[in-house]
């Protein structure tokens, strides 16, 4: 099976601190996996680094074989992607938006047209899809971060976090929408909510003070350690 | 898709986020009050609209003249405002280089305050063909060098925006550097009655400079101890002037936006 993300000695300092340190993982094509770990524990900059939006120290991460750091815009056409909790511009609509968007990804015209109405329908905005964003909530933004993620259909799918900041209904209905979406792709989602990620992932990676802890699947780290909260308890637990 | 094609896109809809946005009708509206309080304070007052067309169209391109300095507004959150405001985690997760971003940007910024800019001569020309029926040559150098002038004040809002770490940060730095810091060596350097042609707020005055009616009311107004060199501009040095401005701060801030990270 080929390699869909592939992440080699990513190493990244901010000012001296040391937020990740040589990570390492491979996550094969239409594998779910769950990056895990406590806050600060380098999620996010592994997920920035992926996503282009960060250079490491060292190291260098590929997406469906391209190399990120040196070929960004054309590793970045294979990906969607939420990370932390992304704004939209107050003086547009969702379909300004996605349009927006889904052009520079280079979709055009009936596709774009139908993609749009597509990812809309998906993130249940339909009603909402001619309103200036100035007017949503922070649940509707974050439904609208996972249309922009779907909108041109990626094979790879990266996700900060995406039920960061929800209600409790938000959360479920941003873990059915990502349930539905993530059929066929290989998707790779940070998180620090076990229930979350017990749900919706097969493999999970956990990290803490920017070290691959483990490296699993589910099943076998449940088995392992009895469940999944120990487990994570038991290789965080030099944070604690 | 080619990044010519890109670069089209981000125009296009950067365009429109300032047609959304009430700051563009504020600076419109700050035009037409600016050329209306002379064409209607002067008669107001009984003060009779100068013999000289030239003094006239000097005192209108003052209000479009503000347009350019209102390219300020439009530019300090061009760059600034996506890293502050986390529309960068959605804009730069796409396949464009930052390079096409920041023309797409700029070019829409230029494409609004060129807007105002015209507004603002419209207003001038509909004036002064109602008021003295013509239309002097001086006002089409006015409007190149307006044109220019806005776009290094674009440029050099740009340049800010591109290293702060907000728009408010990048806004005042700008007006600071143009009205106060060039401002005040500005003053300095005609009171000592050296060349000053190389700084922006000298530069600008160019585009009023060039109506001699205008000139001899600025000359008449700095009275009396002012050395001969202070009211002596060389439009061609001020328009060079701008166009390194324009040029080196454009191509400063793309250097650094392409440099910046998602922090």
């Amino acid at each position: 099976m080929r390699e869909a993300i592939v992440i080699e000695n990513l190493t990244r300092y901010y000012d001296g601190f040391l937020a990740l340190d040589n990570l390492s993982l491979k996550i094969e094509e239409n594998e779910d996996v769950a990056l895990l770990g406590p806050n600060g524990a380098g999620k996010t900059t592994a997920i920035k680094i992926l996503c282009g939006l960060l250079r490491p120290s060292s190291g260098t991460a590929y997406i469906d074989g391209i190399n990120v750091v040196q070929e960004r815009e054309l590793a970045l056409s294979k990906v969607g992607a939420i990370v932390e909790t992304p704004e939209f511009y107050p003086y547009l609509t969702p379909e300004e938006t996605l349009s927006y968007l889904g052009k520079l990804g280079g979709i055009r015209g009936r596709e774009l047209k139908s993609r749009i109405e597509e990812a809309i329908k998906l993130v249940r905005l339909e009603g909402w899809a001619k309103v200036k964003i100035e007017k949503f909530s922070r649940g509707m933004k974050q439904r609208l971060a996972m249309a922009q993620a779907l909108l041109h259909d990626p094979p790879i799918l990266i996700l900060d976090e995406p039920a960061l900041g929800l209600d409790p209904r938000g959360m479920v209905e941003v873990r059915e929408i990502f349930k539905e979406a993530r059929k066929e792709k290989t998707v790779f989602f940070a998180s620090h909510l076990l229930t979350e990620v017990a749900q919706v992932c097969d493999k999970v990676a956990i990290i803490d003070h920017g070290r691959l802890r483990a490296y699993d699947s589910v099943a076998l780290l449940k088995r392992k350690y009895r469940s999944l909260e120990r487990a994570y308890l038991k290789l965080t637990e030099a944070a604690i | 898709m080619s990044e010519f094609e890109k670069l089209r896109i981000i125009t296009k809809y950067e365009f429109l986020k300032h047609l959304r946005r009430r700051r563009l009708y504020a600076v419109i509206g700050i035009v037409i009050a600016v050329a209306l309080s002379i064409l209607v304070g002067l008669p107001a007052f009984s003060v009779d609209y100068p013999d000289d067309i030239t003094a006239m169209a000097g005192m209108l391109s003052i209000s479009a003249t503000l347009a350019s300095i209102g390219a300020v507004f439009f530019a300090g959150d061009a760059i600034a405002g996506e890293f502050e405001g986390k529309t960068g985690y959605i804009l730069f997760l796409r396949p464009v280089r930052r390079t096409t971003l920041v023309i797409g940007k700029y070019l829409a910024c230029y494409a609004a305050v060129a807007l105002i800019i015209l507004l603002g001569y419209g207003i001038v020309c509909v004036s002064l063909l109602g008021i003295y029926g013509q239309i002097p040559i001086e006002v089409g150098t006015s409007f190149v060098l307006c044109l220019l002038f806005a776009g290094s004040v674009l440029s050099l809002t740009f340049f800010f925006s591109s290293i702060s770490k907000g728009t408010m940060g990048a806004t005042v730095m700008t007006l600071a550097f143009i009205m106060l810091i060039s401002g005040t060596i500005d003053g300095v350097l005609m009171i000592a009655d050296q060349p000053s042609w190389f700084l922006l707020s000298r530069a600008g005055d160019a585009i009023i400079v060039v109506y001699p009616g205008f000139k001899a009311i600025m000359m008449a107004g700095m009275g009396i101890g002012m050395p001969a060199g202070a009211i002596e501009y060389d439009i061609g040095l001020c328009a060079a002037a701008m166009a390194t401005y324009l040029v080196i701060c454009f191509f400063l801030s793309i250097f650094f936006m392409r440099r910046r990270e998602m922090l």
